[in-house]
């Protein structure tokens, strides 16, 4: 694809810990077009947050990036720390998970807004901040004028997962990475979260990546999905699809584990047996092998390959095989 | 923060007025007094003598005229020194105390912080091992081996400074000053480092640098701050504890500050030094301590709108 924002290929992260080196993204690909809204689902340490980490040069010290990410035709993987400043916060940006910590503590709101335009557009403090109390408006906060004014733990954590909402398109960025942003709030803030984010996504023309393990988010935000698991994608389809008709058994487990307001109240919630892989060396073959309740033999021998089975739908499993 | 302030110097007089009144009535409780010594004196000229310092006033009395003496810097006479008031031996000595001790708080915050942020940003490089070593070799080698080991190299041997005394301009300073900072600056180094490694994990930090503003800008508009926050809270009573002067540092390098006057006063009973001293500690430590307040303060929202 030659159109597209972001081009990711053969993308691996490894940290190097104690015990020896541990896999956490394994030879991912994936591409952003312009303007797409794509949701990253899986569970906790299916390595979906180390993605966001490594594209924006954000991993731990202990961790490694290997592979190839076009962002606008430059490869972020290969960039020094100084190259990458002239892209992120530019014309890519973060919010993060935890809106309480990931805001300065000791400066005030309307500051830590203001600098990305003072340091990358050359605006003056004073036309920063106007800037950015006008984009604390468009987020909702009320009163923005005076809060931008106000110190961080002035604000509850929705607010502050607004604010970050605001720092990170202030700069008009193509590409948003969003790393978790409704995790850590209540159901009703998140829902708010989401439509600001939608609605400013599109009047803006930001693509997003959306990391989460919530399909809910997912169905209502995303173009297309990536299902992740043990570093590796699953299955990747336009969102109707795979929540209509998902193929790899862990999409599909996936599904069923989301209650549905629909179905009777006597029905018990599916669950996917065992627990999810955490680090440790590579299995040779697909990393939900252990836990599929339809894995032949060939599945803890060999790596399935991701194969295209329709339109914009690939997935990695034996059982499935290649469209016609 | 005018709130906050005001505060806080009302904590500050509030616990003064408690030291002194703590002090003077357990000084009054200890048994025996300044005239209780070896030789038998009669009751007639003893009492002569309690009357001269007022001693056979009930205690009550004694507090509340001591308590008008210390509000217009009247401490007594000494009881040891006759020719001397606590006010006269305490203006005598606080300027060299003062002197080494501001300059030694000075060098050690200085070259501490400068030592600790360097070894956190250049972590398990040879500058991070070097000044580990010497921080811990700086606090575990106590001061009375370290001070004369620097006489004997740099006065003696090499003749850059003299032995001691305070006859020899700035050359005098150096190495009084060294000394008194030396186990600080190892200290504050530590505390440093750790703390800026610790905020280079922050969260906040991270999303700075997904600003893209520079490692600069990162380290010096964002980390800075917290990782500076416990040091200045260490900074507060460890000041105050150097410029009231360290007994061994002025007898090594023969200092008159008061530093001596800590041990001496107690040893001789005399009650008004002791009082003296003890109010004047207590005084640089709440004051250095609300100064410390006031900049953890400045720099941390969160404190000033407790």
């Amino acid at each position: 694809m030659t159109d597209s924002l972001l081009s990711v290929r053969d993308l691996s992260v490894t940290f190097r810990l104690p015990e020896g080196e541990v896999t956490a993204v394994d030879r991912l690909g994936f591409d952003v077009a312009p303007g797409e809204v794509l949701g990253i689902v899986g569970e906790s340490g299916s390595g979906k947050s180390q993605i966001l980490f490594s594209l924006m040069g954000l991993l731990a010290p202990n961790g490694r990036a290997s592979g190839q990410a076009l962002f606008a035709g430059q490869d972020l993987l290969a960039m020094t720390d100084t190259e990458l400043d002239r892209v992120r916060g530019v014309s890519m940006a973060m919010i993060f998970q935890d809106p309480m910590t990931s805001l300065n503590p000791y400066k005030r709101v309307g500051d830590q807004l203001a600098e990305g335009l003072v340091v990358h557009k050359g605006l003056s403090w004073r036309a920063a901040r106007a800037e950015a109390v006008r984009m604390l408006d468009r987020v909702r906060i009320p009163d923005a004028a005076s809060r931008a004014r106000r110190y961080p733990h002035e604000f509850s954590g929705g607010m502050r997962q607004r604010v970050m909402i605001a720092m990170a398109l202030l700069v008009n960025p193509r590409l948003l990475l969003a790393d978790e942003p409704t995790t850590a709030l209540d159901v009703t803030i998140q829902s708010q979260i989401i439509d600001i984010l939608a609605e400013l996504a599109r009047d803006m023309g930001t693509s997003i990546v959306f990391v989460t393990h919530d399909l809910g988010v997912v169905a209502r935000l995303c173009d297309r999905v990536i299902v992740l698991y043990g570093g590796r994608i699953m299955e990747e389809a336009p969102a109707d699809i795979l929540f209509n008709a998902p193929r790899h058994p862990y999409a599909k487990g996936l599904l069923d584990t989301t209650p549905r307001i629909a179905a009777p109240l006597t029905r018990r919630l599916d669950i996917i047996p065992g627990t999810p892989r955490s680090g440790g060396a590579m299995l040779p073959g697909c990393p939900f092998a252990p836990r599929c309740a339809s894995r032949i033999a060939a599945c803890e021998a060999v790596q399935p390959p991701l194969i295209g089975i329709g339109p914009a739908h690939r997935t990695a499993c034996h059982l499935i095989g290649e469209a016609p | 923060m005018l709130l906050f302030l005001i505060r806080r110097l009302a904590d500050g007089l509030l616990t003064m007025a408690a030291l002194l009144t703590l002090t003077f009535f357990v000084m009054r409780l200890a048994p025996g007094g300044p005239f209780s010594s070896n030789r038998k004196i009669s009751p007639t000229i003893r009492a002569n003598v309690e009357a001269a310092y007022n001693l056979d006033q009930p205690l009550v009395a004694q507090y509340l005229r001591y308590v008008r003496g210390v509000l217009q810097f009247d401490f007594g006479p000494s009881f040891r020194y006759r020719d001397y008031t606590v006010a006269d031996i305490l203006l005598n000595g606080l300027p060299f105390s003062l002197t080494i001790g501001l300059w030694a708080a000075l060098v050690a915050t200085v070259t501490g912080v400068t030592l600790g942020i360097l070894g956190a940003l250049k972590r398990n490089s040879l500058l991070d091992y070097s000044t580990g070593t010497i921080a811990v070799i700086g606090i575990a080698i106590p001061i009375f081996v370290l001070a004369p080991l620097m006489q004997v190299y740099f006065a003696v041997m090499l003749r850059w400074f003299p032995v001691g005394g305070w006859n020899d301009g700035w050359r005098s300073l150096v190495l009084p000053v060294v000394a008194l900072a030396l186990p600080n600056i190892a200290y504050i180094s530590r505390l440093t480092r750790n703390s800026m490694i610790e905020t280079m994990r922050e969260n906040y930090v991270r999303t700075a640098r997904a600003k893209g503003i520079g490692r600069g800008r990162v380290i010096r508009d964002h980390a800075l701050t917290g990782a500076i926050l416990p040091v200045v809270a260490y900074l507060g009573p460890a000041t105050a504890a150097i410029i009231t002067g360290s007994i061994v540092i002025e007898t090594i390098f023969a200092l008159p500050g008061i530093g001596r006057h800590f041990v001496d006063a107690a040893l001789n009973r005399d009650y008004p030094l002791v009082m003296g001293i003890t109010i004047l500690y207590g005084f640089v430590l709440i004051t250095f301590n609300i100064g410390a307040d006031i900049l953890r303060g400045w720099l941390d929202p969160r404190v000033r709108h407790d």
